[in-house]
């Protein structure tokens, strides 16, 4: 037996950094030193902009061209950083394997699932046909696939979210490597789906003697997979230890990962519990949004042909919302939430029904109603300045002069946390939190009463989304703002909302106080919370 | 799929119709027909005059001579030239048959070079070839077809060594076949090479940047991640990916390898259809006219059914009516 230590993967002195087009240096990762044991499964936790993907593309050595790598890479004591291509390509998939965080981008959307998987096993294996055909069988079914031979002559855009994550989880395992890196597999999955794809990485790991780095901004997740965790922050590692060992840290980066929820009630704002039933009673003489009956189809052509697909997207859905309120609208991907939002703020047109506004028909009031889209990002017109952005509402509806809507502008930046003095940037020079609350500010210089965010935080990061989370219920109580808020998930709401409805096939099959959610017998609502309780364990726990 | 090449091909005989019509009605505002230079004769009398504009059926309106030509063109003739007095058809189809001869050749090398071609510069991206790549497009994309056509010339007769027009020596059409077709194809080198030098600079780019743009996505980059040889990396996973704006392109560069053939067949006296175009155009010959911009429609039209077929046997998610709609997926 061998006496000296040798762990499976060490990276020692890792430093990772990018060159920019203007010369300067942007440093992605300074000096990480990591080691990871057979069979251990290391997770890496943090930020956005931490550095914890440069990690997995050091390690394959894909970093793109503008990087520049220092420090020492080794797997099973061979160097990585210096290793030939060959070397390299038999390592790739071979032995270190990686699955990302978009399903829907890592397949080919030209190849067939059987196509692709057969391709890294040709490029490790030489195996007959017959050999291969049994494997591939093996495989598929491990990851959960009933019925092998349809998913591999199935091509990408046939497999919903979940199965092509699974699709690519089996091409990463299909030549049975050591080492697993898993970079966000879960974020762009929905939270029933993401139980479901945790419940087999567990599973595979022990199955497979697999060792993972499983990247996540989300501690949640870490609690039944990981055997030790590596904080990450600007690029270095901060802490390190299991998941009960760092959550007596003090440190106030590593709380606000591992429990955002602290830092929302250590500000001024106070949660929905204690808002509760006072405000309720006071306002419920008029709802402020009543939805009736609301159907709506969506046909769909054929391309080729005379057939039409008609979809029923809402199924004559109803409900009333209070003004003041939160109201929190949650289903599964596909469940209709996005097209009720659409119908609600007058992008779509509904089949049948009505949606009033101070019981007035939508359309005669629709400033009143804004929404806000989960990526600001690509809401925010690039050309524009923050000012241009937010005081185009102002400009359109024509009541103000240039010198008022500037005033008004530099004033509602102020209002969402936005240096006024960065008013002449480009919105898309401002950071992904930043932009997000530059569409906020959009949305209420409109002097909306309703503010539907159709996954408004979705693409932040937990501490991010702490911080959005009591700037908006501080925008609440001083605008006296109604709020929809439509998410796949489970996470804050139970902090964010009075009521929560639960769609499911575009239907409304649940509408209750989110005090009631852990008592509902109806199973689309049961799963939901199930996943929830599942992916978001740390959240949920300091919730409660 | 047949239903829809069906209404494809409607859709064509439509256009065809349309193109034909506004033939008509154009020829008519010119302010010359096919006798004008006759009339300038003082030698032939009025009588006459009228009496050949009564046989070419000059003297009826337009849309009964459209009717006359329509007729004519159900019965396949295309009309009569003026010129030949023979069937249009008859005129334009061996023209047809040698224009296909050059285009053919170098629509299938233009492309058999140039996709692999673009593939490997998308696939090393080293400073030197990429400026190397960039400045040797551009000069090609900037050379008028013209002056290609005309350096080929100069290379024929200066160097002597290659045949300077016409389509085979005048000795070779009684030899034997098999020498024939020899002599045929040495006639077509330097058409040929022309047409593909012309073709191949737009098509180059488009390929790399094609490629380029797939390597930069997830996917390609996952594929990478599992450790796949460079050769199905690029040719498999990023030309198949790539292959969309490609095949499209290849619709329409039928399109423009045929006008530049023309050209380049007038200037190097191939017997296409460029100098009969010309010939036409000039003796205000009008049936010829119209029958020869009826063909090039023709090919337009074929080339864009050929892309469109080739896109739906080449990308899954074009037949697929369940693609933007989630629950309709094979199974959820």
């Amino acid at each position: 037996m061998d006496s000296t230590y040798a762990p499976l993967l060490r990276v020692a002195g890792l430093r990772v950094a990018y060159r920019t087009a203007g010369g300067a240096r942007v440093s992605a990762l300074r000096s990480l030193d990591l080691e990871v044991a057979e069979r251990e499964v290391v997770g890496v936790l943090g930020a956005s902009g931490s550095g914890k993907s440069s990690l997995t593309q050091a390690v394959l050595r894909m970093l793109p061209r503008n990087a520049e790598v220092e420090g020492q890479i080794s797997f099973r004591r061979q160097e990585i950083l210096t290793a030939g291509s060959r070397e390299l390509r038999n390592l790739r998939g071979g032995e270190i394997a990686l699955i990302s965080q978009e399903p829907a981008l890592a397949l080919n959307p030209v190849l067939s699932i059987g196509r692709q998987i057969d391709d890294v096993l040709n490029a490790h294996r030489s195996l007959s046909s017959q050999s291969r055909k049994e494997k591939f069988q093996l495989m598929l079914r491990d990851v959960g696939f009933p019925d092998p031979d349809r998913i591999l002559r199935a091509y990408p855009h046939q497999l919903s979210g979940g199965q092509r994550q699974r699709a690519a989880i089996a091409q990463a395992l299909i030549c049975g490597p050591s080492l697993l890196m898993a970079d966000e597999p879960l974020s762009a999955l929905d939270t029933v789906t993401q139980a479901e794809i945790l419940d087999l990485l567990t599973r595979l790991k022990s199955q497979m003697n697999l060792a993972m780095i499983f990247i996540t901004h989300n501690a949640g997740v870490l609690s039944a997979l990981a055997d030790r965790i590596v904080v990450l922050r600007d690029g270095e590692p901060i802490a390190s230890g299991s998941l009960p060992q760092l959550r007596l840290s003090s440190d106030p980066y590593v709380r606000g990962l591992l429990c955002p929820q602290k830092n929302l009630f250590s500000s001024s704002a106070k949660p929905a519990s204690s808002r509760g039933a006072g405000s309720r009673d006071e306002c419920s003489a008029q709802p402020i949004l009543r939805v009736r009956n609301l159907s709506k189809s969506f046909v769909q052509k054929k391309v080729f042909g005379r057939k039409a697909f008609s979809v029923r997207a809402l199924d004559q859905v109803e409900f009333a919302l209070e003004a003041g309120t939160t109201t929190a609208i949650i289903g599964r991907s596909g469940s209709g939430k996005s097209t009720l939002a659409r119908c609600i703020a007058g992008f779509e047109k509904p089949d049948t029904g009505s949606v009033e506004i101070h019981a007035k028909e939508a359309e005669k009031s629709s400033r009143a109603v804004q929404l806000i889209f989960q990526d600001a990002g690509s809401a925010l017109n690039p050309r524009f300045t923050a000012l241009d952005v937010v005081a185009e509402p102002m400009l359109i509806s024509g009541q103000l002069n240039a010198a008022d809507r500037k005033r008004r502008a530099l004033h509602l930046m102020a209002e969402v946390g936005l240096d006024p003095e960065s008013h002449l940037r480009k919105a898309l020079e401002f950071s992904g939190g930043q932009r997000q609350r530059l569409a906020v500010a959009r949305a209420l210089a409109a002097n909306p009463q309703l503010l539907i965010m159709d996954e408004s935080l979705a693409g932040l990061d937990l501490p991010l989304q702490a911080q959005m989370l009591r700037l908006l219920l501080d925008l609440q109580s001083l605008h006296g703002l109604s709020y929809l808020y439509i998410s796949h998930d489970l996470n804050f709401i139970s902090l964010f909302a009075e009521n929560v409805i639960v769609m499911d096939q575009g239907r409304i099959v649940e509408d209750l106080p989110v005090s009631m959610l852990a008592q509902s017998s109806h199973p689309a609502t049961q799963a939901l919370v199930a996943a929830g309780e599942r992916v978001h364990a740390a959240g949920v726990e300091v919730a409660q | 799929m047949i239903t829809y090449l069906l209404r494809r091909i409607g859709h064509g005989i439509l256009l065809l119709f349309g193109v034909s019509l506004l033939l008509f009605f154009l020829q008519q505002a010119a302010p010359a027909d096919f006798l004008t230079d006759m009339r300038l004769n003082s030698q032939i009398s009025d009588q006459t005059m009228a009496a050949l504009r009564a046989q070419y059926g000059l003297d009826q309106s337009v849309p009964v001579r459209y009717l006359h030509w329509v007729k004519s063109s159900i019965r396949g003739d295309l009309g009569i030239s003026f010129a030949y007095n023979v069937p249009v058809s008859g005129l334009i189809w061996p023209r047809i048959q040698h224009t296909v001869l050059l285009t053919g050749p170098a629509l299938f090398i233009s492309w058999l070079i140039a996709v692999p071609l673009g593939v490997l510069a998308a696939a090393n991206r080293k400073p030197w070839i990429d400026r190397l790549f960039a400045g040797s497009t551009s000069l090609f994309l900037s050379v008028p077809d013209i002056l290609l056509a005309l350096l080929a010339l100069l290379l024929a007769l200066s160097s002597g060594k290659f045949p300077a027009g016409g389509m085979s020596s005048s000795s070779s059409s009684t030899a034997i076949a098999s020498s024939h077709v020899r002599d045929v194809m040495w006639h077509m080198l330097l058409p040929v090479t022309a047409l593909i030098i012309g073709s191949l600079a737009p098509i180059l780019r488009q390929v790399r940047s094609s490629v380029m743009e797939v390597m930069d996505t997830t996917y390609f980059r996952a594929a990478e991640g599992h450790g796949l040889g460079r050769f199905t990396l690029l040719f498999r996973h990023a030309l198949q990916a790539a292959a969309n704006p490609l095949i499209t392109l290849f619709g329409t560069s039928i399109a423009t390898l045929l006008s530049t053939s023309l050209l380049i067949e007038v200037i190097m006296s191939w017997p296409g259809m460029g100098p009969l175009f010309l010939e036409s155009i000039q003796a205000r010959d009008l049936f010829v006219v119209i029958g020869s911009v009826m063909f090039i429609t023709v090919f337009l039209l074929a080339g864009n059914l050929i892309a469109d077929i080739l896109l739906f046997v080449l990308d899954p998610r074009i037949a697929d009516p369940r693609i933007a709609d989630p629950r309709t997926r094979v199974d959820a």
